[in-house]
């Protein structure tokens, strides 16, 4: 279960990610990612858009699997620009690494 | 008995009968086989020809047809192949081109009677009998006339809704004189309670205004408010239409007493929600008569009422419906501040969801109070749906916009783009299977916010997900109008899904069984603004071209009497189906006068019930004559062995 933070992409704003609400999850992110993980980076930023944030917390460790090739940006048909969010969500675990129980 | 004699006597012996018999690709001689039934068919009486073709329809196969006849080799055809309403009319338009009356024509069907049912030897033996008997009575046929009534100009359009302006504008633009009757005094139907139109953003209100002008300015058209149809007669070219006026209580609805007050007749009056007033309301209350040529339905829909609770509906006041919340939207502005107010109430955060009422599935949602569950697509509610979402992003970029869809299309040219345009402006999607539909619940957790919609997430990987909302909007679906009493007043067919039933989707689209009364708009299916002109377009020409040449021809099987004959029994006048169909008339018979029955050729339905019950044997059905019956029935007990 997970309740909705509807202010949560605002605040990833802040770390670099402006266009997070834009993905319509069309999973060409996913299908061109070169990690095995089925669903990366798309699930990353579905947690992202609905304000997940325990989830992302959880997962913080898959974020550093991304070897920020670019293919996700590129190839992405809304532009929401894949490879910068998961760049953002990263500063986001970092900034909150300390007080969080998950790392 | 009198009657064989008599067949007998008039057996046509000159008769030079063509039979032409089609292998429809395999599909017939697969299993009949049609070189002996060539063979055999030879020898029956009255052929003078007999030919196969591999598709008697092509032009190669009505070219044999057209030769013989053009040589005189035959004077009537017999065509055995598939059934009559797929190829009749082909048939009997190359009689017509080889100058032969086109009712010189029997048809037999050796494929749905014959080659999809048996096989083998059975199947041949089958295919023989009916070729006999369609020969026999081949020989007998007559030319017949079709029938020619005169049509009047004049159309009456019934619903003055968009699709209901439209048609009487291209009919009267046309030259036609044109009624238009409309239950309410406003014309603009469920438009009026639109704001902005998708995809293009026009006001709703422009739309009916640019019509209604139109309307109220054209010579030719007479709009009759507060109007209802209560009698319906006559056919195509001919119909009579009672209708009654029933004036509104002027006084008790405000709005409709302001817009009364402000009316002159150079514009219309607009009231949003209402429509356009654009012909003083009535005050009497008054009935009379339309004498019209064709009838054009648009009487449009109603949306969807959510049941008590579905989805918090009558429950929490914060659950609306789209065309509410439309209409709320629209009552707002101007606004201050970038969250949008509703009821002084500042929305942070909104819910939208997709397919209330409508793509309903059997077992799954609860039936409404007639039994009946809308499985049918409603088209518009997507666009209408993003649409919104995307003006309250627009000019409220404060106040966060949830989706919930089962499928998301907003099909149709240009709208597209509206579903891009919502997730650019950052509405955030959720997919709902429908066996898990959202729940919409009291909230109490942090921010204050009122209720809660949970959904099982399938893009979320099926996690429960809760959305806290301030406002929660369900996009309905269509359901057809109220139109019980015209249904039953004009005998109308309505489709499973309680529509208006055209006679063929593609191929009849705005026409009803009935020939001269014709569909436009959503009284058929859901429909958004543009393709309800479509549709009332196309009613409009189909009318145009019913009536523009002042006359309408009807096939002729209809009943005849010989006057000769007919003692007055009036056993045909009480046996008669259709009302006036049959008709009393003076007559000379031996320097006396004498009654006897006439038939009125245009209201005949052609079903025979009168011909079984004269005791005289006075009265046919053209085309379908005792005499030929019976030739026919021979001609099957001579039991030809194929």
């Amino acid at each position: 279960m997970a309740l909705v933070d509807i202010n949560f992409a605002d605040e990833l704003e802040q770390f670099g990610a402006p266009k997070t609400l834009e993905c319509f999850h069309c999973g060409t992110c996913a299908a061109i990612c070169p990690l095995i993980d089925q669903h990366f980076p798309r699930q990353m930023i579905r947690y992202a858009q609905i304000g997940a944030k325990d989830r992302i917390l959880e997962r913080g460790a898959e974020l550093w699997r991304c070897l920020h090739c670019g293919l996700c940006t590129q190839t992405c048909p809304r532009e929401a620009d894949p490879g910068e969010v998961i760049l953002a969500l990263r500063r986001y675990v970092l900034h909150h690494w300390r007080s969080s129980d998950h790392v | 008995m009198e009657n064989r004699a008599e067949a007998s006597a008039r057996n046509d012996q000159t008769a030079r009968v063509g039979v032409y018999i089609c292998h429809c690709g395999g599909n017939i001689s697969d299993h009949v086989d049609v070189e002996s039934l060539a063979d055999k068919a030879e020898h029956l009486p009255g052929v003078a020809a007999v030919r196969r073709n591999m598709f008697m329809c092509s032009d190669p196969g009505q070219a044999m047809i057209l030769e013989d006849l053009q040589k005189g080799v035959v004077d009537r055809v017999v065509v055995a192949s598939c059934s009559p309403s797929l190829h009749e009319t082909t048939f009997r338009r190359v009689l017509e081109r080889a100058g032969v009356n086109p009712y010189m024509y029997e048809h037999a069907n050796i494929r749905e009677q014959v080659s999809w049912v048996h096989h083998g030897d059975a199947a041949t033996q089958k295919a023989l009998t009916l070729i006999a008997a369609a020969t026999a009575k081949a020989r007998l046929l007559q030319p017949l006339d079709p029938l020619r009534v005169e049509a009047r100009q004049h159309v009456t359009v019934i619903g003055a809704g968009m699709a209901g302006m439209r048609a009487a504008l291209d009919l009267a633009d046309r030259g036609f004189s044109v009624a238009c009757i409309e239950k309410t005094p406003w014309v603009g139907g469920r438009a009026a309670a639109l704001d902005r139109v998708a995809p293009t953003g026009e006001a709703a209100s422009d739309l009916i205004l640019s019509l209604a002008r139109r309307i109220m300015q054209h010579p030719s058209i007479t709009f009759y408010p507060c109007a209802r149809l209560v009698g319906f007669d006559g056919y195509v070219g001919n119909f009579s239409l009672d209708v009654e006026i029933v004036p509104p209580e002027v006084p008790n609805d405000e709005e409709l007493r302001r817009a009364h007050e402000a009316w002159t007749a150079k514009e219309p009056v607009f009231v949003p929600s209402r429509g356009a007033l654009i012909a003083p309301v009535p005050s009497t209350p008054q009935r009379f008569r339309l004498e019209t040529g064709a009838v054009v339905l648009a009487t449009g829909f109603r949306p969807y009422v959510p049941k008590h609770g579905e989805y918090g509906y009558g429950v929490y006041r914060e659950v609306l419906t789209l065309p509410q919340f439309i209409e709320a939207l629209r009552d707002t502005a101007p606004q201050k501040g970038s969250t949008l107010t509703i009821d002084g109430r500042p929305i942070r955060s909104m819910a939208m969801i997709h397919c209330v009422g409508s793509r309903q599935i059997p077992g799954l949602h609860e039936e409404g109070p007639s039994g009946h569950l809308n499985e049918y697509c409603s088209r518009t509610c997507c666009a209408a749906t993003l649409f919104a979402a995307a003006q309250v992003r627009e000019r409220f970029p404060q106040t966060h916009v949830f989706d919930f869809y089962r499928d998301i299309r907003t099909y149709g040219r240009g709208q597209e783009e509206i579903y891009q345009h919502a997730a650019k402006n950052k509405v955030l999607f959720f997919r709902f299977e429908p066996e898990n539909p959202p729940q919409v619940q009291p909230f109490d957790g942090p921010g204050g916010f009122p209720l809660t919609v949970s959904v099982q997430d399938t893009l979320t990987f099926g996690e429960e997900v809760h959305v806290p909302v301030d406002l929660v909007v369900l996009a309905v679906g269509m359901e057809p109008s109220d139109i019980g009493d015209l249904v039953h007043l004009m005998k109308l067919p309505v489709g499973a899904d309680r529509f208006l039933l055209e006679v063929h989707p593609k191929l009849r689209p705005v026409e009803m069984a009935t020939t001269g009364i014709l569909l436009a708009g959503t009284c058929q299916a859901p429909m958004d603004i543009g393709e309800c002109c479509n549709a009332a377009s196309a009613a409009a020409s189909k009318a145009a071209v019913l009536l523009s040449k002042g006359f309408v021809t009807l096939d002729p099987f209809v009943a005849e009497v010989d006057a000769q004959k007919c003692e007055g029994t009036g056993a045909c006048l009480e046996a008669c189906l259709r009302e006036g169909a049959i008709r009393w008339v003076e007559g000379q018979r031996n320097g006396q006068t004498v009654r006897h029955a006439e038939v009125v050729a245009a209201l005949c339905l052609g079903c025979g019930a009168c011909v079984a019950v004269c005791p005289t044997g006075a009265i046919q059905v053209k085309g379908s004559t005792l005499a030929q019956f019976e030739a026919m029935v021979e001609a099957i007990a001579a039991e030809v062995a194929a």
